[in-house]
């Protein structure tokens, strides 16, 4: 289990529509704050790899002290960024690919529009489940 | 993640669709019901491609993205693949079906038309806006999953000869 995670996902005109902080360790204000910067601040990185590759999970793309930054992007360009401190990918890529059908669903609901902010309850009681089991 | 429907209901529910619009919201008025149709379309092909793409991987330019709407996206809508696609490789394309499943039950007598009136009058163009009106849908459809791929662009629909039914895509450069 990791114990600092700072989850966010950033739509296709770079506004992000959901964060969470989703590690198990205390939560400190200035950290919080961190993460959030390092994620935005990586966000050209994954701007230029994502064209150099047709995959969705693009691994880890940039890395602060001893921080790391995955990124899976979707065909619509929706950005899930992880930013995290652990070493088990395959975890991660299944929590990136659960939290894609969670956010499809998210998507088929109609009277969503898409790129606004996602505050549903039940997203983020289901995202914060998923990251226990697999971070 | 989807349950299944009977194929029935969809085409009730798209031949309803256009009666409301074109019938009741917007009696006189046929480009604002086209608009109107066209938006829910689009909200649709939006979504639809959110779901549709989400177990391969993501297109490198927007040649793979037609050819993912010909193959995969036709597939799953409406069970068959494009029949033709041409292209002129500047930004307009033309994906032909030649049988189109939502037109399969739409019945123009062409010898009655020919007989009663002249072909260049209004009494054609009638049945063709007619059909037309169900096309909108799809059309958006088409829009929705190439604006959410990053692909702006226009649609339209052409109907010379059902049921044969080539849809237009312009890119937006």
């Amino acid at each position: 289990m990791a114990s600092t995670a700072c989850f966010i996902i950033v739509g296709r005109n770079d506004i992000p529509i959901y964060e969470a902080e989703v590690g198990s360790a205390a939560k400190r204000e200035d950290a919080a704050q961190l993460h959030q910067f390092i994620l935005h601040a990586a966000l050209d990185v994954v701007q230029d790899l994502a064209w150099t590759t047709s995959a969705m999970f693009l691994k880890s793309v940039d890395r602060f002290n001893d921080l790391v930054v995955s990124v899976y992007v979707t065909a619509g360009h929706t950005r899930l960024m992880l930013l995290h401190d652990s070493r088990n990918e395959d975890g991660i890529k299944s929590f990136f690919q659960e939290v894609h059908e969670l956010y499809i669903k998210i998507l088929l609901n109609p009277l969503y529009l898409p790129g606004s902010r996602i505050t549903s309850t039940h997203f983020d009681t289901k995202v914060r489940a998923l990251a226990r089991k697999y971070l | 993640m989807g349950r299944e429907v009977a194929e029935s209901c969809v085409d009730t529910m798209l031949m309803e669709m256009v009666a409301m619009f074109s019938g009741r919201f917007y009696a006189n008025k046929p480009e604002l019901a086209a608009r109107r149709i066209e938006a829910i379309g689009y909200q649709v092909g939006h979504q639809l491609s959110e779901r549709y793409t989400m177990e391969r991987p993501r297109f490198s330019d927007h040649l793979e993205a037609i050819k993912f709407i010909c193959k995969d996206f036709w597939s799953e809508v409406f069970k068959k693949q494009i029949d033709n696609l041409k292209t002129n490789h500047r930004g307009t394309f033309v994906l032909q079906d030649n049988k189109f499943r939502w037109l399969s039950r739409v019945s123009i007598d062409p010898s009655s038309e020919k007989e009663t009136e002249d072909p260049s009058t209004p009494g054609e163009s009638k049945a063709a806006q007619a059909v037309s009106m169900y096309l909108y849908f799809p059309c958006g459809i088409i829009r929705g999953v190439l604006s959410n791929l990053g692909i702006p662009c226009a649609v339209s629909a052409d109907i010379s000869s059902l049921p044969t039914c080539s849809f237009v895509i312009r890119v937006k450069a």
